[in-house]
Order: C-alpha cells, then structure tokens, then sequence
C-alpha cells in the first residue's frame, strides 16, 4: 500500500495547481462566503415566517374540513412511515415480501381516506388540497402511467404492424405536446368525449390527463430497458419452452424493469413536480395554495419566504423519492441477490 | 404464432380501437350538437379584441385571432431560440466545471444540479419573476455599464431592451434546462478516454484549450443525442410562459379559447404548432449532428 501525500498537500493540488486556480478559489470563496452570509442573515432575521408558520395545516392540508383532517394527516403519517421503514430494510422476510403490496395498497387507501365512503364521511374533491392533493396527484396518476406504458413500450415492440403503428402515433403524438396543453386540454375535452350525464370531477380529469401524459415517456423509457435485454435472453426463453406470454412476464419484463429504473425513477419525481402545473388551472395542490395565500392581503408581497418554503417541501418530498428509488435499485441489482444467495 | 392468428389479432386489435374512437368521436359529436358548436375555423378570420403586451410584428386588436395567434408562435419562437444559446453557455459551463480540477468549482457545479433538478420549473419561474425581477428597483443594476443594465423594467442589453415578462421567462427555462444540459455534457465529458486528457496536459497544453480543441470534439457524438431531447424539452416548457404572463403561443390559445369556445380546434392548431417547432428543432440538430460526423472524418 502507498501512503497518498499528506492532506495538506492534496488539498494545495485540488485547489492551489496554478496561480489561476488559486486566483479562482481565493474568488469563488469570497463569492461563496458573501451568499452564504447573506441567506443566512436573510433566514434568521429579515424573513418574516409567519406566513408559513400560520397556515401550516393550510400547505397540508387545503381546505380540507377541520374536524376531519385526521385523514389526509393519516395518510401522509402512513406515506412517511412506510419510506422510514423501506429505507432501513427490515430484517424479517416477511415484513420484506408485504412491503411491495402495502406500497400499491396506499393508492387506493389515500383515495378512500380523502374522498370518504366506507363508513368516512364522503368530503367533495374541492376540498382537496396542499400537499395532500399533490401526493395523491403523483400516486394515482404514477400507478395509471406504470401499466399503460409498460403496455405502449410492448406494443411499440411487436411485430404486429397495427399495434406497433398506433402505439408509436401514441407516443410520438404525445411528447410532443407540452404538459400544460395536456392538462388544460383535458380539463376542457374530457366531458366532451364522454356521455352526456357522466360527471368527472376536476381532480379525476387532472389524473387522467397526467396519467395519459406520463405514460407516453414511461414508455420510451421501458423501451429503453427492452432493447437492452441481449438477443440470447428471449432465444434461451423459447428453447426452454417457454410459451410468448410466459417469456414476456418471467424473462423479458423483470430484467427491462430493472435497467429502466433509474430513468424511471427521474419520471416519476418529474411527474410529482409537474403536479404543481395544476395551480395554473386552478387546483390548490402546495403551489396553489400558496399561490391563494400570496393574494391574501396580510401576506402580500411575502413571495420569497412562501417560495423559498415550498422549495424545500419539494426538496424533501423529491430526494426521499429519489432514495427509495435508489434503495430498490440496490435491492434488485443482480449482483446483490447472487452474493445474498450465497 | 402462426400467421392467420397474427392476421386475426391484428383485426381485432383495429376493430376494439376503431371501436372505441367511434364511440369517442359520437358523443363529441352529441355534445357538439348539444352545444350548437360544431366544428368550424371561420372565427380566425374575425377580430381578436384583445392586446398583445409584446408583438414582434406589428398588431392591433382590431386584428385577426389567426394573427394573434402568429405573434404568439413568434413569441415563442424567440424565447426559445435565446433559451436554446443561453442554456448551452451555461449547461457546457456548468458540465466543464464538473470535470475541472479545482476541487471548489466541482462542488459549485454539482450544487447548482442538485438544487436545480429537485424543484419544480414553475415554482422557478415565479421566483425569478416575482422575487428576482419585480423586487429590483426601477434604476437599472449595471455591473457592465451600458453592457447590461438590469432593473425592474426588464433587462438592457446593448441598447435592446427586453421586458420583464420575457427576461424571467428565459432566465428561469435557461437556469432549468442548464443543469440537464450541464449533466449530459459530463456524461460526454467521461466517455472520452482518460488517456486524452493525460495526453494534452503532459504536452503542457492549457485546461481550457485542451479541452476546448481537444476532448470536447470526441464528447459531442455523445452529447449531441441528448442536447437535443433538452432542447425539445425547453420548447415544450416555455409553455409556462402565461405563468409571468409572456404572451407565447399557449397563452395566446388560451385567450382565444376563453373568449371562442372553440377548444377542438384551438388544441389542433396548437398540436400543429408544436410538431413544426419540434420538427424545426430536430431538423436543426441533425444537420449538425452531420457537420460534426463529418468533421471528424
């Protein structure tokens, strides 16, 4: 083994190599050192929090009746012990094989738990709203993306040149289009393209829209993962006999999931940040509440302190999605499960 | 699979979707009908009635909606070819800085990423709107002198002046496209062999030129490709635009739905508009994606 030079030294040839490398150090600490005394003197002591610190229960909530808001808060305590519990990998099997399922069972248990039913008291999407609102967004609109663009991935793929053809019309058509068109558009197209008396409500509609949307990228991405599975894979699948649907499900899908992932994972922490569009068409998901609550007399012109609030609350809700992504890249990586075999 | 059940599926598969349109398509119908809309494009020849805050050709809103409409394509148009410069200078800056050897450039580099990557595009914009610009004041910030002036009036740049609206709008889609930008131009910046780098510094050729002449020509094949999804990307985003109220063309068919009602035929015209942007933008793309291929050989 070598010693490395002293740290000391690593640090002169990391910042110090020439004099115009210690020229730009000596500057970007000076610029760094102003910024940061600035934001801090800034944060403790010019910003005025209360128009955060007030309307807390509004960013989580919405408009959400007070005497019920135990269940957004149930759903969002559950959200956030199911990502503890995932992140520091339980040790029991069991705990382990459920995790997957209670994740996909959380979609259909938020949507219960806000709009009501089953013995809750049934509140109007309208009521809806904050960070509640945008979570539910993602997950519904993520869990309608995933299968439709695995679908539209498949069909991009086969041989069937009408399949093939309408899915890559699908999918080309729509990443073309931006998101806000989407979105506008589905609020004001989808009653038209349905029967007369069928009533979608505008958080429906938004997750259709985002939902159609999202699935169009998810669908290059899974494609991406196919055309990265080698040949021999699909010849071994069918010398084994297996039959086309069996190989798709056991073989093909698995290892395309797998390497989409990564890609995947910058989906869906693009669509929860998407999300916020809705403010524009007047859903009040965290951008548009504060958006409301800016326009509120006792808070005007507090644009940076509500900003710089709603930047971290994303911050947050986005690396937490990005380390569960991470942490389930690990647990699938082959390399892991061949030495955890051992 | 044999061929006659491939045939028979194929059918079936047009049938069910041919199916489903039709049925799309009837109830559209009935509520048209319902609505006494009915599908018409005469209305783009009537008179908007509405102000333009920026025209780059001139317009009254005695004008036509058509007109109105092609002042927001070239609205847009400009927004996004200065987005498309802006965010290259920054993303090849910000991508180079990553693989620089000052330790403190590195870090800036990937700070600016990761802070930028993890917050919505439009939360940005109204940061850059309403915080950066509309809090200045009115006498112009000039660190350049007759350079640039920045105020709350929009910015002055040799004497051109760009308004407020316009400024947030690409200064927030640059700063956003840049960190994507600034992470593909690494990922290039990587693929080229060590070795190459190690070559041009024993050679005693400087950082800047060495990578200027040397290993940034054998990192475009690689960078190129995804360049070209960020700058289809920045088109698309520049939609935010009605957020500051830039008058692009979303914004301008969105006006003109709310006051004609004609959502059918807006969302086509719209569709159209955007697959010629795209086509302009690819189309750009590949004949450069040629010149570089070419070069090299």
């Amino acid at each position: 083994m070598q010693f490395g030079p002293s740290p000391f030294k690593r640090l002169k040839r990391h910042l110090l190599a020439t004099p115009l490398d210690g020229l730009m150090t000596v500057l970007l600490l000076a610029l760094l050192g102003w910024v940061a005394t600035t934001t801090l003197h800034w944060l403790f002591v010019d910003a005025d929090w209360q128009v955060v610190s007030q309307n807390l229960p509004l960013y989580a909530f919405g408009s959400y009746p007070p005497h019920q808001r135990w269940r957004p808060f149930l759903w969002i305590a559950l959200l956030i012990g199911l990502t503890l519990l995932t992140l520091l990998g339980p040790r029991r099997g069991w705990i382990r094989k459920a995790l997957p399922l209670v994740w996909i069972a959380m979609v259909p248990c938020g949507v219960v738990l806000l709009a009501g039913g089953l013995g809750l008291l049934p509140v109007p999407s309208h009521a809806w709203g904050g960070l509640t609102l945008t979570l539910l967004l993602t997950a519904c609109s993520g869990a309608l993306a995933l299968p439709l663009g695995i679908l539209l991935a498949l069909g991009r793929q086969t041989r069937l040149a009408v399949i093939q053809r309408s899915c890559s019309i699908y999918i080309d058509v729509m990443r073309a289009v931006p998101l806000i068109a989407v979105l506008f558009f589905g609020q004001l197209l989808i009653p038209l393209f349905l029967p007369m008396h069928l009533e979608v409500n505008r958080v429906l509609r938004a997750v259709l829209a985002f939902a159609l949307f999202a699935a169009a990228y998810i669908a290059e991405d899974v494609r991406g993962g196919l055309q990265a599975i080698p040949r021999t894979q699909r010849e071994a699948a069918a010398v084994l006999g297996l039959s086309p649907k069996q190989m798709i499900q056991l073989v093909v899908l698995p290892q395309a999931l797998r390497t989409a992932l990564p890609a995947l994972t910058n989906q869906a922490v693009g669509l929860l940040q998407n999300t916020s569009l809705m403010a524009i068409l007047g859903l009040v998901e965290l951008l548009g509440i504060s958006r409301s609550l800016l326009a509120n007399p006792d808070f005007i012109g507090r644009y940076l302190e509500v900003y710089v609030w709603l930047a971290g609350v994303y911050w947050l809700v986005c690396t937490a999605m990005a380390l569960l992504a991470r942490h389930l890249e690990h647990q699938l990586s082959p390399t892991r499960s061949a030495t955890s075999k051992q | 699979m044999k061929r006659s059940q491939h045939f028979c599926l194929q059918v079936g598969v047009a049938l069910a979707l041919l199916t489903i349109l039709g049925v799309l398509i009837n109830n559209l119908a009935v509520n048209l009908i319902r609505t006494d809309m009915g599908l018409s494009f005469l209305w783009l020849g009537r008179p908007a009635g509405f102000a333009l805050a920026e025209h780059p050709l001139s317009y009254r809103p005695s004008d036509s909606y058509a007109w109105a409409l092609c002042m927001g394509w070239l609205n847009s148009l400009k927004v996004i070819l200065c987005g498309l410069v802006l965010a290259t200078v920054i993303g090849v800056l910000a991508g180079a800085a990553r693989s620089s050897r000052n330790l403190l450039l590195r870090a800036l580099s990937s700070g600016y990423v990761a802070l930028i990557r993890q917050i919505p595009l439009l939360l940005q914009l109204l940061f850059w709107y309403f915080v950066a610009f509309l809090s200045l004041s009115g006498t112009p910030l000039a660190p350049l002198g007759t350079l640039i002036r920045v105020s709350n009036q929009g910015i002055e740049l040799l004497g051109l002046h760009l308004s407020v609206e316009f400024s947030a709008l690409l200064v927030g889609l640059s700063v956003f496209t840049a960190a994507s930008i600034a992470e593909i131009v690494r990922g290039g910046l990587n693929s080229v062999p060590r070795g190459q780098w190690e070559a041009f510094r024993s050679l005693g050729l400087p950082e800047g030129f060495g990578l200027r002449r040397v290993v940034l020509p054998q990192a475009l094949p690689a960078i190129l490709p995804g360049l070209t999804s960020q700058y289809l990307n920045l088109a698309k985003n520049s939609t935010l635009a009605i957020a500051v109220g830039y008058a692009d063309v979303y914004a301008v068919s969105d006006t003109t739905i709310t006051q004609t009602g004609r959502a059918i035929e807006g969302f086509l015209l719209l569709l159209i508009s955007f697959l010629l942007l795209n086509l302009l933008i690819t189309g750009g793309m590949e004949v450069l994606n040629r010149v570089v291929i070419r070069s090299q050989q």
